[in-house]
């Protein structure tokens, strides 16, 4: 039925696998162009079980010490799973981090995790915030000891691994199948790219320009290389950064390059949240670079945009919002 | 996206399709030889098995008894506190005392190595020997097959590979206590305690060492049997008794003042550590007793 509407009407088509899709449990499905992802699902099959279990625990605060927070919490889906408002990340009992909380999306193409990439795969992530005194203050045995003697995830983790058991591996599988199929991959910028919709003539300069100044670190189409840079925003910075984890003095300062996809939604800005909009931050890469001995050398002196281009670029960010994900209901909070 | 998908999925029909047409043209002499290269090592696989025949391994046991010098450690509490001496003068006490094991080998006596096969999903042949759990000090360490061998040789650690894969399972389980949790990686070696030189709050001592990263701290120890072979037979088994001088830990290779150092909680910190932790072990002695019959594998 689908192949006879797509000979009749692909836009149709196009609809009713769109709805088809939103009612099935996320595959990962590497969308045309992108590079193969970093996690294997191989080892860690999707399934409907599964990606629902992980969706219940990362909306559940019974992974933090009092029950209090949630993964979801720092992550709200419709700022692409950043936190809104929030420069810095918000533990128990009103704790601030020092780092703000990263979107979360195309993570199975990222391959460390962190501003200052210390953690490796993409299972163990959850690890760190879970057991991080200023964040869920929680200890594994604990959580594990909680979710066995939780009255509902004993038959979700049997529905969903085959058999009775919750271990630390199913807990941490079951939340890589949520976070791990969080692609965004639907903005007006893909679309654009597929053939199926247009820029307008001041975004497509902006697309120009961002080409030219910005895509060597916020590369296309992931809008990040995964590196680790510093973008001088301190003369001396205040937080060593990527250097935490390689004690390299060339790393100091240095921080993950963020991706830029739903750029819009994701605000505040860098590491430490210290910029509310995106006007801040162009401001920032125009005339407010800190030169420092472990500056890129890319940034050295700032990006030279003059107001045109800068407003295009605005308005081409803009068009890396994905509606579509951070409508997915698929994605959403269970309210019950 | 739609349409990208369906894009994806049509030129893998298109690949197979291609490859199912050269099928039809590859000429029957080519496809023999595609058969025999299938085949071939198949054959000497088999044969290899059918060679040896000696696929059948016996389990090898350990005990590990932590000592200071010559004393048996004792684990200090509120009630019963125990202290001990470094070569240097330093005093300090030990509550907390657990360490992976892992990567055993054997050595046979023209000098080659045997290693047991691994099961990459499981954590067995790792072991979490903790100085307060007498049923983690005795394990069979690994299975070989029967013969002379004259050491043994292990990880004191976790090897890379283990080290940066998703979450593991039994005693590489993160929830067991010795997994970094800021950053990727096993602490390896951990000992909690106190010393009157610790400059730490409430002069603690508090040495964390592990984690991945461009410089494992994972060290090989290698322990030669001495005079007396590791002798595995079909009615004998081996038990190696192993000695963990924790006083070695401050003075093997590097010394240690326990003013100057005594808390290590990153990799970078723990490079003599991790030196000295490696010549803590020695064979003490070897028993080999009567093997209850039926443990062939």
């Amino acid at each position: 039925m689908v192949l006879g509407l797509a000979c009749w009407n692909s836009d149709a088509a196009a609809r009713l696998y769109a709805l088809l899709l939103a009612s099935a449990t996320p595959q990962l499905q590497v969308p045309a162009g992108w590079p193969a992802p970093h996690y294997d699902f191989a080892d860690n099959r999707i399934s409907r079980a599964g990606f629902e279990l992980g969706r219940h625990l990362f909306y559940d605060p019974i992974l933090s010490r009092d029950d209090s927070i949630a993964c979801g919490s720092c992550h709200q889906q419709f700022a692409a799973f950043a936190h809104l408002d929030h420069r810095v990340s918000h533990g128990i009992g009103g704790i601030n981090g020092k780092r703000n909380a990263p979107a979360l999306f195309n993570l199975a193409w990222q391959p460390n995790f962190m501003w200052d990439g210390a953690v490796h795969q993409l299972e163990l992530q959850p690890i760190a915030p879970i057991s991080n005194p200023v964040e869920m203050d929680e200890q594994l045995d604990h959580v594990i000891g909680k979710l066995q003697a939780d009255a509902r995830y004993p038959a979700e983790f049997r529905a969903a691994f085959g058999s009775d058991g919750i271990d630390s591996q199913r807990l941490f599988r079951a939340l890589a199948q949520f976070i791990g199929t969080l692609v965004s991959a639907d903005s007006r910028y893909d679309r654009y790219r597929a053939g199926r919709e247009h820029l307008s003539t001041v975004e497509l300069q902006g697309l120009q320009v961002f080409r030219e100044h910005c895509a060597s670190c916020h590369r296309e189409p992931l809008f990040t290389d995964y590196s680790f840079r510093n973008n001088g925003l301190d003369r001396t910075p205040q937080d060593r950064g990527r250097a935490d984890v390689t004690n390299a003095a060339a790393d100091e300062g240095a921080f993950r390059v963020p991706s830029l996809r739903n750029v819009e939604l994701t605000a505040p800005y860098m590491h430490d949240g210290r910029y509310a909009t995106l006007d801040q931050v162009l401001d920032h890469y125009i005339d407010g670079v800190q030169p420092s001995a472990t500056l890129d050398p890319r940034l050295a002196g700032g990006i030279q945009l003059n107001a045109a281009e800068r407003d295009a670029v605005l308005q081409f960010l803009r068009t890396l919002t994905d509606a579509a994900f951070v409508n997915d209901p698929r994605f959403a909070e269970i309210h019950e | 996206m739609n349409q990208d998908f369906a894009q994806s999925t049509h030129s893998v029909q298109t690949k197979i399709l291609r490859q199912r047409t050269t099928s039809r043209h590859a000429s029957r002499a080519t496809r023999f030889c595609y058969a025999l290269l299938l085949t071939a090592p198949l054959l000497l696989l088999g044969g290899c098995k059918f060679l040896h025949g000696a696929t059948d391994t016996l389990g090898l046991k350990l005990e590990i008894s932590e000592v200071v010098g010559e004393q048996p450690l004792r684990l200090a509490s509120a009630t019963a506190p125990s202290s001990y001496k470094t070569a240097a003068g330093d005093e300090f006490s030990v509550t907390r005392l657990r360490y992976y094991l892992s990567n055993f080998r054997l050595r046979r006596a023209d000098g080659s190595w045997y290693q047991a096969p691994v099961d990459a999903k499981s954590g067995a042949g790792y072991f979490l020997v903790d100085a307060a759990d007498p049923a983690s000090q005795t394990f069979e360490f690994m299975r070989a097959p029967a013969g002379d061998y004259s050491g043994i040789a292990f990880m004191l650690g976790v090897d890379d590979a283990r080290n940066s894969a998703g979450v593991q399972t039994g005693t590489l389980d993160p929830a067991r206590g010795m997994f970094w949790t800021w950053r990727t990686g096993y602490i390896f070696f951990s000992l909690e305690g106190a010393s009157p030189q610790s400059t730490a709050d409430q002069h603690a001592l508090s040495f964390h060492v592990g984690g991945g990263g461009t410089v494992s701290l994972a060290r090989t120890v290698f322990l030669p049997s001495g005079d007396t072979p590791l002798r595995v037979r079909a009615n004998v088994e081996p038990l190696v008794h192993l000695h963990a001088d924790v006083a070695a830990l401050f003075h093997a290779v590097h010394e240690i003042r326990l003013a100057e150092l005594n808390t290590v909680m990153e990799p970078a910190q723990g490079a003599e550590l991790a030196d000295n932790a490696a010549s803590m072990f020695r064979i003490d002695h070897i028993h080999h007793e009567p093997r209850a019959a039926g443990h062939t594998q």
